[in-house]
């Protein structure tokens, strides 16, 4: 039974490998099957899902500490399976280009995710970051090659500066280990042989975290499939975001060598990604800069370098993941220009729905969970004093609002207008995608109704991270 | 008489032994009054949004559940306010549930003196709301949904007795009210809609610092009103946090120059957002005053009490002025809204127990007589096609019904007797002339340049004669005629039985026990700091 915690990254990674073997030797059962297959995995994920939570909650080490199931571990996974769940159920499949790929990716993104949140170690923290990022070069290349290259090496180069501050760090510290380096580096003064490497390591995570949603895969990155910006918008940066959530607990002890720095990068991204959503008038650019304004209030959690600040960003990590991966599959085809959305609310109502939701989410506009996990980390920066850094928030979120209300106006206050005039096809209604619409704005809700718990686990995932 | 009044107010801050029981209490019991007034609105809007609405067949019942909802409402609330223990000077209808234990956030509502005159006023404004809105023949099902959900925000706000749960429906109330006017406003709808959003997502923006301010100055550990507002805070620390509480107040209220939004938004908003936002919208503005700076931080609130009192001075002047220059009714009515605003939070900066209870009472009074003015500008232009004072001339006599409303409005801005914003007014001027009285000479100055405005534009548009070139003109219709006259009414009432009717030869209230008595309720624990200033 030890290993039935396991079961859920078993199950995510067996589901990926059936879909491009099945596709690559066109069974027989997967020609026959091929229009059901964002069912069947919906269908694992949520079996995957429940076992997670059921067999999660024990803590549990695996694989001579190289694995660390904890409750950061459970929240992580749980959060990232239920992004890939809504964002699968609700995405219009008919716009994707190789529904196989486009099902495994994701899956194996998710696992990725799944393996950085219970590294031990930082050799598994960065292979878990690692598979996730190549997932998402590997949806993207899908329909545009170029990008694809462009983000690879962006990615590389990220991962390059990472290693070389990780293999700093291992050397400064004598250990691979998480945990070894927090205990190491808790005699440490913060110098600068120090502060170099974990400003490359921080650098190099906010870079893959952000890249995506502020354009740096080049202005056409929009244009990819929607379950590929999804999957980059969304789980990707989560991956990274949770390497940054690992990595500056366990030299946390040395905080001040890369807290300015820390507070720099979150500023820039919840003002600059405010401002920027203002400016663009595609929805899936707007919820991408959106994003990027609420993936500054995370890191912002976490230069506040204690328990508080960092367990009220893993709240908000869980309300990112989920609205950022799912929002860009939501919105199909019709994410790339404004107009194709266009009284979508009296046509696709569950899909608008969705949409409103999850932007309005990612805005941070109360009552929803975004909103919850905003005031959280902003009641953290206030008990740290760092209030300048939540005014340029409070700005940034503000500015993201009025752009989230500019797309709602859209869906909602505008009549439909002619299919010619749209620019793409309305998404297919099927079952699925109306449940997974459903599903993700009742998701989003719960998250906010039961704020209370959820943080609370969030907490317990930011003492398991050793944080006081 | 208001020598009298006034004293009979200072006398009730005395908490009395033996309340009278008023007939009908006890008629409804429930220990979630104040969740069923936010949330009754939330739900009915949900279940509006997804009833199906094929081709508009079903617009009538929209408006109908909507029109049933706010009366099941007022019910609610005018069982609470007749309920209400005007003898016990503490918050009632109190509610605590933990919501976010780990940051210090409660679920905690209650209201007290000043805050039920508020629910009072929302639940009026939200009957007059739904009246004024029976015009929309578009997207019916939309529109019904967000008024709802903005009235909902609106009464969280007043109810809120956690700064958490006053932020979140305070920044709330911006999403709805955008997109109401987004989609149902006129030609400039645009510019209107983004400059309320930008005001007032900067005034939540204002507030939430204060309010960061305030946990991260008292210990970092609840949100709790009656935990953190009772903690003293280093004189500095209460001056910034003052400044940032003002800030988000003056862009509600608004006060000068902070109105960016008011004109565009009065001039272009749909009817019944005009009376939403210009009633009970805007004093959210000066309760929020009332309640974390007078209330809560005595030493920022003499600190700022004279920019205050400048602003307010400022507003009045400008609201005047503007609406003397101005050649639309709309712009007209949407400047002179302006004005109870500036009176309200003038009593706010003078800071003794007469002015602040004369603000308490203007918080009712200025939000029925701000969207009584703006309204019946607004019907004037809708019911004589067109908005341009060069063309609207000598219209009275066509429009009998609307003519008597827009008089009554206009002399319940300037609050002469048998107005209720007679007794506010009055009450404000007793004590600013104390404390502030170059705040309180200009801001009567205002109202003096306020009544040659409304004596220009009024006689104008009623009395003045006839166009013959301009476009036809009709009368007010029955709902018109009724959204109007309830706001009119509302202020003759107060204004002629402020303390409530009586029955006869008795002191034994009848239904109403009278705004009068309810607002001083906790009003001794708010003027406390300042007893020593002035009196009546």
């Amino acid at each position: 039974m030890k290993y039935a915690a396991l079961v859920p990254e078993a199950l995510v990674v067996a589901a990926a490998v059936a879909l491009l073997l099945g596709a690559r030797w066109r069974l027989p059962a997967y020609r026959r099957y091929r229009t059901r297959l964002p069912a069947v995995v919906a269908v694992v994920l949520l079996i995957a899902l429940g076992v997670e939570l059921w067999a999660g909650a024990a803590v549990a080490t695996y694989f001579s500490g190289g694995l660390v199931l904890d409750r950061f571990a459970l929240f992580v996974k749980a959060a990232a399976l239920l992004a890939a769940l809504v964002a699968i159920g609700a995405a219009d499949w008919a716009a994707e280009d190789s529904p196989s790929i486009s099902l495994a990716m994701p899956l194996l993104a998710v696992f990725g995710v799944m393996v950085a949140a219970s590294a031990g170690d930082v050799v598994v923290l960065w292979a878990g970051l690692e598979l996730a990022g190549v997932a998402g070069v590997a949806t993207l290349a899908l329909r545009r090659p170029d990008l694809g290259l462009r983000l690879l090496l962006l990615g590389t180069t990220a991962s390059a500066l990472m290693l070389l501050g990780l293999a700093y760090v291992y050397a400064t510290a004598g250990t691979a280990d998480l945990g070894g380096i927090r205990q190491a580096l808790a005699s440490s003064a913060p110098t600068l042989p120090l502060a170099i490497p974990v400003l490359l390591v921080v650098g190099a995570l906010a870079l893959r975290a952000s890249f995506t949603p502020l354009q740096l895969a080049g202005p056409a990155g929009w244009q990819a499939s929607p379950v590929s910006n999804g999957l980059l918008a969304g789980i990707v940066a989560a991956a990274a975001l949770v390497a940054a959530i690992k990595i500056t607990a366990a030299v946390g002890p040395v905080s001040g060598v890369f807290a300015s720095y820390l507070e720099v990068i979150s500023a820039l991204l919840m003002l600059g990604g405010g401002a920027a959503a203002l400016g663009v008038r595609s929805p899936r650019a707007r919820a991408g800069l959106i994003a990027a304004c609420q993936l500054g209030w995370i890191l912002a959690g976490l230069a506040t370098h204690y328990r508080v600040g960092t367990a009220s960003a893993v709240f908000l990590l869980g309300a990112f993941v989920i609205a950022a991966t799912a929002a860009p599959a939501v919105m199909g085809t019709l994410g790339t220009a404004e107009v194709a959305l266009t009284g979508l609310g009296s046509l696709r109502p569950h899909r608008a729905a969705a949409i409103a939701i999850a932007l309005l989410s990612l805005a941070g506009a109360p009552p929803f969970a975004g909103f919850f996990g905003e005031f959280a980390v902003g009641a953290a920066l206030a008990q740290s004093r760092h209030l300048e850094l939540l005014a340029v928030g409070l700005v940034g979120s503000t500015l993201s609002l009025i752009a989230a209300i500019g797309t709602v106006r859209v869906l909602y206050l505008q009549n439909p207008i002619e299919e010619t005039r749209r620019g793409a096809p309305l998404p297919v209604w099927t079952r699925l995608s109306a449940a997974g619409a459903v599903a993700l704005c009742a998701l989003i809700a719960a998250y906010s109704l039961f704020a209370s718990p959820i943080l609370s686990l969030a907490d317990q995932g930011a003492e398991g991270l050793g944080l006081r | 008489m208001l020598a009298a009044l006034a004293a009979g107010i200072h006398l009730q801050t005395v908490p009395s032994p033996t309340p009278h029981t008023i007939p009908g209490a006890g008629i409804f019991q429930s220990s979630y009054i104040l969740s069923l007034a936010i949330w009754i609105p939330v739900a009915v809007a949900v279940v509006i949004s997804v009833l199906p609405n094929p081709r508009g067949r079903f617009d009538t019942v929209i408006k109908q559940i909507a029109f049933f909802t706010n009366l099941g409402l007022m019910f609610i609330l005018f069982i609470a306010y007749n309920q209400f223990s005007t003898f016990l000077p503490n918050v009632q209808y109190e509610e605590k549930i933990a919501w976010l234990p780990a940051i210090g956030a409660v679920y905690h509502l209650g209201v007290d003196g000043p805050g039920m005159v508020m629910l009072v006023l929302s639940g009026l404004i939200g009957i007059i709301a739904v009246l004024a809105s029976q015009g929309v023949r578009e997207r019916v099902r939309s529109y019904f949904a967000l008024l709802l959900l903005a009235q909902a925000c609106v009464t969280g706000a007043i109810a809120a007795h956690d700064l958490f749960v006053l932020v979140l429906f305070w920044s709330a109330a911006t999403v709805p009210i955008t997109l109401l006017i987004l989609g149902w406003g006129g030609a400039r709808r645009e510019a209107a809609a983004w400059r309320l959003a930008a005001y007032w997502g900067a005034g939540s923006v204002a507030l939430m610092l204060a309010v960061m301010g305030i946990y991260a100055a008292t210990g970092g550990t609840s949100f709790d009103m009656d935990a953190v507002l009772k903690s003293p805070l280093a004189p500095r620390a209460e001056v910034i946090v003052g400044l940032g509480i003002f800030l988000a107040a003056a862009t509600r209220l608004p006060l000068f120059p902070f109105h960016g939004w008011a004109r565009d938004v009065y001039a272009e908003a749909p009817l019944g957002v005009v009376v939403l936002v210009a009633s009970t919208g805007t004093r959210l503005g000066a309760y929020l005053v009332l309640r974390l700076l007078v209330a809560a931080e005595p030493d920022g609130a003499r600190l700022l009490s004279p920019l205050m009192a400048g602003l307010a001075a400022l507003t009045v002047i400008y609201g005047a002025a503007a609406a003397l220059r101005t050649v639309d009714l709309r712009h007209a009515g949407a400047y002179l809204a302006l004005v109870p605003g500036g009176v309200t939070a003038l009593g706010l900066a003078a800071l003794t127990p007469i002015s602040l209870a004369g603000s308490v009472l203007g918080l009712f009074t200025g939000g029925l007589a701000a969207a009584l003015i703006a309204s019946a500008f607004t019907t004037i232009s809708d019911r004589a096609q067109t908005r341009n004072l060069a063309v609207l001339s000598g219209v009275g006599p066509r429009m009998p019904k609307l003519a008597w409303l827009t008089v009554l409005a206009a002399l319940g801005l300037l609050g002469v007797p048998l107005m209720a914003t007679f007794t506010s007014n009055e009450m404000t001027f007793f004590g600013a002339f104390k404390t502030q009285p170059v705040g309180g000479f200009a801001v009567a100055a205002g109202l003096a340049l306020t009544a040659v405005a409304l004596a220009v534009v009024v006689q104008r548009v009623l009395f003045g004669a006839p166009n013959t070139d301009a476009p036809a003109v009709s009368d007010a219709s029955l709902g018109e005629t009724w959204y109007l006259g309830m706001l009119a009414g509302a202020l003759l009432w107060v204004g002629i039985v402020p303390g409530g009717p009586k029955l006869p030869g008795t002191d034994q209230p009848l239904f109403d026990p009278g705004i009068a008595n309810v607002f001083v309720a906790d009003l001794p624990e708010i003027v406390a700091p300042y007893a020593g200033t002035s009196g009546p």
